[in-house]
């Protein structure tokens, strides 16, 4: 690949300054004038009918300005995001504990949280249903009233019922996941206010169009009197996705006719945000005797718990990805969204991938064991390349860095991994262990249209106006985005100015999910710079007398090429743009070239590209104790092309300490629909203390349909670390848990079991 | 509840102030004095988002009342650096990649200045020890960790 200017690059994020200064003006740290502080009543049981709420003393209560009900919405009073089945204040009927009930709007917090307790509730409590499996039995509480079974994504490829009998090795296993908490340290937070007749919200949030069109639709406003800006947010990983704090301000801003803030708590973060989704896996895989993969018949259970938010979304992809990153050519997949009195369960970074990673990777270990051979030979026996057939009968073109990763990383691991030390005697109590576990992802919304628009703007002086929707939760896609424009127009990274996520302003970039910004609002902004150019390179053409293709700009300077010696300042030939009346601006939109999925065979090419990877990682196994550590963690990540190499280190160095969390702490427990684990003292994220060693390999096969070759890397990095644990813990110790989180009581009781 | 008029030192300046006896320092600090970059994540002590130095030693500001900084010397974050001066912590988060959300930002710098300015030399161990009360999402520590062991190396 050709070096570039910009573009591959390690510049500096511009917003590193104001956040180090402790500067940057996050949502809760908005003031504005005469500013009213927003509470919202919870439901405290999971299932129930609402027969009356009384607000009255609420709303005498002083320093009340406003008490709201399912009355009080001006539009519909549904959201959500792909179906509208979630109230946005509970009209009827309480589906989950913490549903939305009433908000106030007072002078401060505390009043606010006195009128809360002078609200009057009266409801009916019905039977609940908090077991997934229970749920999809016809008879039992009924979340909906058309049944819990939400969809079912089916894929069906070959024929396995042969490969089954033909097969010499079958391997199955029940795998069960957990639900996990995203855990932003920043939590939902916005204000509203009236602009005159627009009513503007800056708030925490990755998808502010989203956002836009649900206010709009829920306040019977034109979306373009809604104007949602998104604040510096911190974090998100998914779990901002969702609606939380937007509607109820924006009504209360119109109510009251004040600026609003809402600011959740860290216990009303836990409870009302949405969660993983936990998942009953049952994978069956079979290969013939060398371990070559013939055919897997998966059956996925999703709880989505009382809404169906990404759900739907979230088990099409686990089905998709089901197979893992290898070729097989049989495959059944059912993969169930189902209903119970849960917390929702909605999109978190991997979105259904992690789960089944952490099924598929373990499979083909004891396939591997089965067949006689090394965990790594096994899957460069079946990983995908170019020209392959995935399950749903797409074929991969370009860009499949799989077993590239797998060298890469097995490299790595040669090289830094403790030879000594390992497994030891049998009176040895700490024993070590290594695994593997590769995945691949999708890029972008699954075989749905998902585009991205971007403006740009050449200024006389030769910097630019960057205008996109992409909102930048922390991962860096302003600077990314402004290392795009700047290259392709040949001026510096600083001379890029972004405006991003502003419904008033730029256009749609799609949610800052799917790993898909750099892809597609990359594309996007790449496009945007090119038409940009045309007009200068015209000029450029015309005051050299040379054929546009022989124009080069670079670093502000225009010559022709060959002969950079007798170059002219970008300046002078905008100014000659100028002098003829032609502008320097361009937009650009772009969507990946998908197909959908066909409804009984799944078959279809659901992605523009994939991204793959490889983590191999080391632990050690304390045998009297089934604590498990994290040494080393060697991550090789295909992301087609580094547009930043120290942010895509940044991003696979924290989504693998959060895929430990997801391997080894992190579980919401619940009881009856009840969140037991509302803090950071019962839900434990890793700390410091919890952080191995990260080895973070960057590797590059570029994706042709990608911006300078660029596809993803923001899941990918989470997705394969819990699966590589697991295995390691097989290696070191001999026992395979199939239940997420490894606690150290699983792995005691199974030690004792094996003893 | 009663006001107190306590004096204190607030990033090296004297201040006295009227503060409500059960007032947070948190909220002191971000809603009487203005200062937003002490943050709160999480209200009860357990993620270091408000993390602030009260003579010389990192406290959650979110669970000290505000009457317990009479007397004493407080820094927040605010009181770190400035545009014209970067604390040379602050230019190794910048020039690490350390910092994405930024949001733990704050609190991570005070506990890295509270640990240097005790120690000027700590070892590794010691570093990710000091900031093993300060949370974060987004990086994984590592560059974090890799920022403070920079200013730790160019100092010496």
């Amino acid at each position: 690949m050709r070096e570039l200017n910009v573009v591959g690059k390690s510049v500096i994020r511009k917003d590193a300054l104001d956040k180090v200064l402790g500067k940057t003006q996050y949502s809760g740290d908005i003031k504005l004038p005469g500013m009213l502080q927003v509470k919202i009543l919870r439901s405290q049981v999971a299932h129930a009918v609402l027969k009356n709420i009384d607000c009255r003393a609420a709303e005498s209560l002083p320093g009340v300005h406003a008490v709201l009900t399912a009355k009080d919405v001006l539009g519909s009073n549904t959201h959500g995001i792909i179906i509208k089945d979630e109230p946005v204040l509970v009209m009827d009927k309480i589906r989950k504990l913490g549903d939305p009930l009433a908000i106030v709007a007072a002078e401060t917090e505390e009043i606010a949280l006195q009128a809360l307790f002078l609200i009057q509730v009266e409801l009916e409590e019905l039977p609940a249903v908090f077991d997934p499996e229970e749920a999809m039995k016809t008879e039992g509480p009924k979340v909906y009233e058309k049944g819990n079974i939400q969809s079912v994504r089916k894929i069906r490829k070959g024929d396995i019922e042969t490969a089954f009998a033909q097969a010499d090795i079958v391997v199955e296993t029940i795998y069960r996941t957990q639900m996990q908490e995203h855990a932003y340290i920043e939590p939902e937070a916005g204000v509203a206010y009236l602009d005159g007749d627009v009513v503007v919200l800056r708030v925490s949030t990755q998808n502010p169009h989203f956002d836009c069109k649900e206010v709009a639709r829920n306040l019977a406003l034109p979306l373009n009197k809604v104007r949602i800006v998104q604040a510096p947010t911190g974090g998100g990983f998914g779990g901002k996705l969702d609606i939380s704090v937007q509607i109820y301000i924006a009504l209360l801003a119109i109510r009251t006719k004040r600026p609003v803030r809402l600011v959740y708590t860290r216990e009303e973060s836990f409870i009302a945000s949405t969660k993983r989704h936990p998942y009953v896996i049952n994978y069956k895989s079979a290969a013939d005797e060398k371990g070559n993969l013939l055919a897997i018949d998966v059956t996925v259970i999703g709880d989505t718990g009382a809404y169906a938010s990404y759900g739907p979304g979230t088990l099409t992809r686990s089905a998709v990805h089901a197979t893992g990153p290898y070729e097989v050519a049989n495959v059944k997949v059912d993969a169930y969204t189902v209903y119970t009195n849960n917390p929702t369960s909605g999109a978190m970074r991997g979105f259904g991938v992690p789960q089944l990673a952490f099924a598929h990777e373990q499979q083909m270990d004891m396939i591997a064991q089965k067949a006689g051979i090394s965990p790594i030979q096994v899957r460069l026996l079946n990983v995908l390349h170019t020209n392959s057939k995935t399950g749903t009968g797409q074929v991969l073109e370009t860009s499949v860095g799989s077993m590239e990763t797998i060298k890469v990383a097995q490299a790595k691991a040669q090289e830094v991994l403790a030879k000594s030390d390992r497994k030891g005697g049998t009176d040895r109590i700490k024993k070590r262990g290594t695994g593997i576990g590769c995945m691949w992802y999708g890029v972008g919304n699954t075989g749905l249209p998902n585009p991205a628009g971007a403006f740009v703007d050449l200024m006389d002086d030769g910097t630019v106006n960057l205008m996109v929707g992409a909102a930048d939760i922390g991962q860096g896609s302003n600077t990314i985005l402004a290392q795009i424009v700047a290259e392709e127009l040949g001026v510096r990274f600083e001379d890029v100015l972004v405006t991003s996520a502003d419904t008033g302003v730029t256009p749609d970039g799609g949610a800052t999910s799917a790993s898909r910004q750099t892809y597609i609002s990359g594309n996007a902004a790449h496009l945007a710079a090119q038409e940009a150019k045309k007009t200068l390179v015209e000029e450029a053409a015309r005051m050299f007398e040379v054929e546009k293709e022989q124009v080069i700009i670079r670093d502000r300077r225009v010559f022709v090429e060959g002969a950079e010696e007798n170059s002219k300042s970008i300046e002078e030939v905008i100014g000659g743009c100028r002098k003829k009346g032609t502008m320097t601006i361009g937009h650009g939109c772009f969507n990946p070239e998908t197909t959908g999925l066909d409804g009984e065979t799944g078959a279809g090419s659901p992605y523009g590209t994939y991204a793959f990877a490889t983590q191999i990682v080391e632990v050690e196994v304390d045998t009297e104790t089934g604590q498990v550590e994290v040494l080393h963690i060697i991550a090789a990540h295909d992301v087609g092309r580094a547009i930043n190499p120290l942010q895509v280190e940044g991003q696979i160095e924290g989504g693998s300490i959060m895929g430990i969390g997801f391997g080894l702490y992190e579980e919401v427990k619940m009881l009856d629909g009840k969140i037991k684990t509302p803090s950071f003292a019962t839900y434990l994220i890793p700390t410091s203390m919890d952080v191995p060693t990260v080895h973070p390999l960057i590797v590059e096969e570029p994706a042709a349909s990608g911006p300078f070759g660029a596809k993803g890397v923001g899941e990918p990095s989470l997705i394969p670390t819990s699966a590589a644990i697991a295995n390691a813990v097989f290696d070191a110790v001999g026992i395979r848990i199939t239940e997420l989180p490894i606690t150290p009581e699983r792995v005691l009781a199974q030690l004792q079991e094996n003893q | 509840m009663s006001k107190l008029l306590i004096s204190f030192v607030l990033n090296g300046q004297k201040v006295s102030a009227q503060v409500e006896s059960d007032m947070r320092l948190v909220d002191f600090l971000r809603d009487e004095m203005g200062l937003t970059g002490t943050k709160i994540g999480c209200g009860e002590g357990d993620c270091g988002a408000c993390t602030v130095i009260i003579n010389g030693q990192t406290a959650n500001s979110c669970i000290v009342l505000a009457p317990q900084i009479a007397g004493k010397e407080v820094t927040t974050i605010e009181g770190l650096g400035s545009y014209e001066h970067l604390h040379p912590l602050q230019e190794a988060f910048i020039e690490e990649g350390a910092v994405q959300c930024g949001f733990c930002t704050p609190g991570m710098l005070l506990s890295a200045k509270a640990l240097l300015d005790e120690n000027p030399n700590p070892k590794h161990d010691e570093i990710i020890r000091s900031i093993s009360g300060n949370l974060c999402r987004c990086t994984g520590y590592t560059k974090i960790a890799n920022a403070i062991e920079k200013v730790v190396r160019t100092k010496s």
